[in-house]
């Protein structure tokens, strides 16, 4: 508006010939008409750029190098990369990773899906039941992760002497104490907290499936296992694999849950990438190699994630 | 199973609500105990920080007999060892407000110019919002640690909230321009011929009609904030600047000698999650409609 005005000012003296704007005053336009919306960008990229651009090449640029934090750093080429490669920590830190993720993702999906059709029945109190089973995706981490810690403890705690009172005491264990049981044992936990997480999704999408198809096959004489089956699995099935590529790269990232639970351990039996990433930096100050398991880990999960994005062509969201 | 269809009127057909009484039952049973399962956990926190240690080490499934609230008033007060909540408490509060005040701020602004601006960069910079959306924010803990300390930002709140809307911003910046390119035209450009400037019509036509958005955007980005630990850790190391979660990721007991070790814990842990809890059941709809949207789009 205000450059139009502008331009219509300086053509009043020479009525008849239409004056050709210098480089100077086309530039004033062109920033007249596009300086708003940059200032609008600057604060966002600003920060993007700052805190995490930056970050982003200079923890690549520390994955060279040998250092403590204290001492001049050490260029050590790809040394960080090879000891990662011989470091059966490292593999089994990753290892454990997948695993956490994989069954992580199938607990919460599996028993999402069945509650979301279980509820969408409309049994008695399914309104009830849609605000519980959510309920425990908002807890802070840490504080489920504290909770579960007292309900696995060995002697005193909840699980196990619930077990002994019904009887099963042959299956009281020391939980999150032993190599063997430790990880399973957080991914419990996972899956107790996020199940609603999938639940809520699925729902909707289930509620989204006109009542006609149900109501054909029905009538039709179509049991409720092959409605399940046929209508209900088949039409929820994009929104099924996104929650589930959402819950994977949601698990590749853990790390509150196995922190407070078992710091890695025992051993190194519960370790996931995070934790290691966390023990090998401010436990152990070797920030190089640190962040050699840090980029390892940007690789995996900004490849999966940045699939994901481009299948589900996410720029095309409607809100 | 025809049968039971055909002497249904179709007027109230409702295949959904058609079950039998035993699958019924089944279903109900099934949907009662995990409900046991996910809610028991959570009254056990409740209860346990009213219990002394004894209590809760011989008779874990009891209520608090007697009725204790030494853990609360242990925990409001402080120790030696451990600061009192309030601080701790205050820490997350600001930490928390603040960030999404940022993050709000930005991302609205960045999200109008990319649903509005026809200017060029504009699909660079769709593109590297989508591009910082898939980065796995661990990868810059390290250097953002060194940062930090440069900046003299470490052991500081300040540095917390730019480090957590930083880490919110690709996400609410995509879904404030699916927002505004949702959002009609007329009104704004009414104040445009009215004089208005753009930031003008922005500040003053836009943004009070989009506050149910900036709720929404909020209320996706509170709980994780409120609960954010990875960062935090590293970042916040003396006692004074501590959030919640580090409070009780690292609780000390004082000494072996206090009857309540436990009970001080879970009294922090109930007071952590209260807010939020209570803040769920007032916005529960908006919360979990908010967080399909985030998921699937």
């Amino acid at each position: 508006m205000a450059s139009s005005q502008q331009s219509l000012e300086t053509a009043a003296p020479r009525p008849f010939a239409r004056p050709q704007p210098s480089v100077r005053a086309r530039a004033k336009r062109w920033l007249q008409k596009n300086a708003m919306w940059y200032l609008f960008l600057a604060p966002a990229l600003l920060m993007l750029f700052a805190f995490m651009a930056i970050p982003l090449f200079k923890s690549l640029e520390l994955s060279f190098y040998q250092w403590n934090g204290l001492r001049p750093r050490e260029y050590v080429g790809l040394e960080n990369f090879t000891d990662l490669v011989e470091d059966r920590f490292f593999w089994g830190a990753l290892q454990h990773t997948i695993v956490f993720a994989v069954f992580a993702t199938l607990g919460t999906v599996g028993i999402g899906l069945l509650l979301a059709v279980a509820i969408s029945r409309r049994v008695l109190g399914s309104g009830i039941f849609r605000i519980a089973f959510y309920l425990p995706v908002m807890l802070p981490m840490t504080v489920t992760a504290a909770l579960w810690v007292r309900i696995y403890e060995t002697n005193y705690g909840l699980l196990n002497t619930l077990l002994r009172e019904i009887g099963l005491g042959a299956f009281a264990q020391q939980w999150i104490a032993t190599p063997q049981t430790a990880l399973g044992s957080i991914i419990a936990v996972a899956v107790w907290q996020y199940s609603g997480f999938p639940m809520v999704v699925l729902l909707a999408a289930i509620e989204n499936i006109p009542n006609d198809l149900h109501e054909a096959a029905t009538l039709d004489g179509v049991s409720e296992f092959q409605r399940l089956r046929f209508i209900t699995v088949p039409l929820i099935r994009p929104v099924l694999i996104s929650i589930s590529v959402i819950q994977v790269i949601f698990s590749l990232k853990v790390f509150d849950l196995v922190w407070v639970m078992t710091k890695g351990g025992p051993g190194e039996s519960s370790s996931v990438l995070g934790t290691y990433l966390y023990r090998k930096a401010f436990e152990l100050q070797d920030y190089g190699y640190a962040s050699a398991v840090a980029v390892t880990m940007f690789l995996i999960i900004f490849t999966v994630t940045y699939t994901y994005y481009r299948l589900m062509k996410i720029e095309a969201v409607e809100y | 199973m025809s049968a039971r269809a055909s002497d249904t009127s179709l007027m109230e057909f409702n295949p959904l609500r058609r079950l039998g009484f035993v699958p019924k039952a089944i279903v109900i049973t099934l949907l009662v105990v995990w409900l046991l399962v996910q809610l028991y956990p959570v009254v056990f926190l409740f209860i346990t920080s009213f219990k002394s240690d004894p209590q809760v080490l011989n008779a874990p499934f009891a209520l608090p007999d007697p009725l204790r609230l030494d853990n609360y008033t242990r925990v409001w007060e402080g120790d030696r060892t451990n600061q009192s909540y309030l601080i701790y408490f205050r820490n997350s509060v600001v930490t928390t407000v603040g960030s999404l005040a940022l993050l709000l701020v930005t991302s609205a602004l960045a999200g109008y110019a990319l649903a509005r601006g026809k200017f060029p960069g504009s699909a660079a910079a769709q593109q590297i919002f989508l591009l910082s959306l898939a980065v796995p924010v661990h990868v810059l803990l390290i250097p953002m640690y060194f940062f930090l300390g440069e900046l003299g930002l470490r052991n500081n709140l300040f540095g917390m909230i730019l480090v957590y809307a930083t880490m919110g911003l690709p996400f609410t910046i995509i879904l404030m321009r699916s927002y505004f390119l949702s959002f009609p035209h007329e009104l704004e450009e009414a104040a445009l011929i009215d004089g208005c400037s753009r930031f003008g019509a922005f500040v003053r036509i836009v943004l009070p009609v989009s506050r149910g958005a900036l709720a929404s955007m909020a209320i996706i980005n509170i709980s994780w904030v409120w609960s954010e630990l990875f960062f935090a850790l590293a970042m916040l190391g003396r006692l004074e600047v501590r959030t919640l979660p580090i409070a009780i990721a690292s609780y000390k007991p004082t000494s072996m000698a206090t009857d309540s070790v436990v009970g001080d814990q879970f009294a922090i842990m109930s007071l952590t999650i209260l807010p939020l809890i209570l803040f769920y059941f007032v916005f529960q709809k908006q919360i979990r409609r908010g967080m399909t949207t985030g998921a699937i789009k």
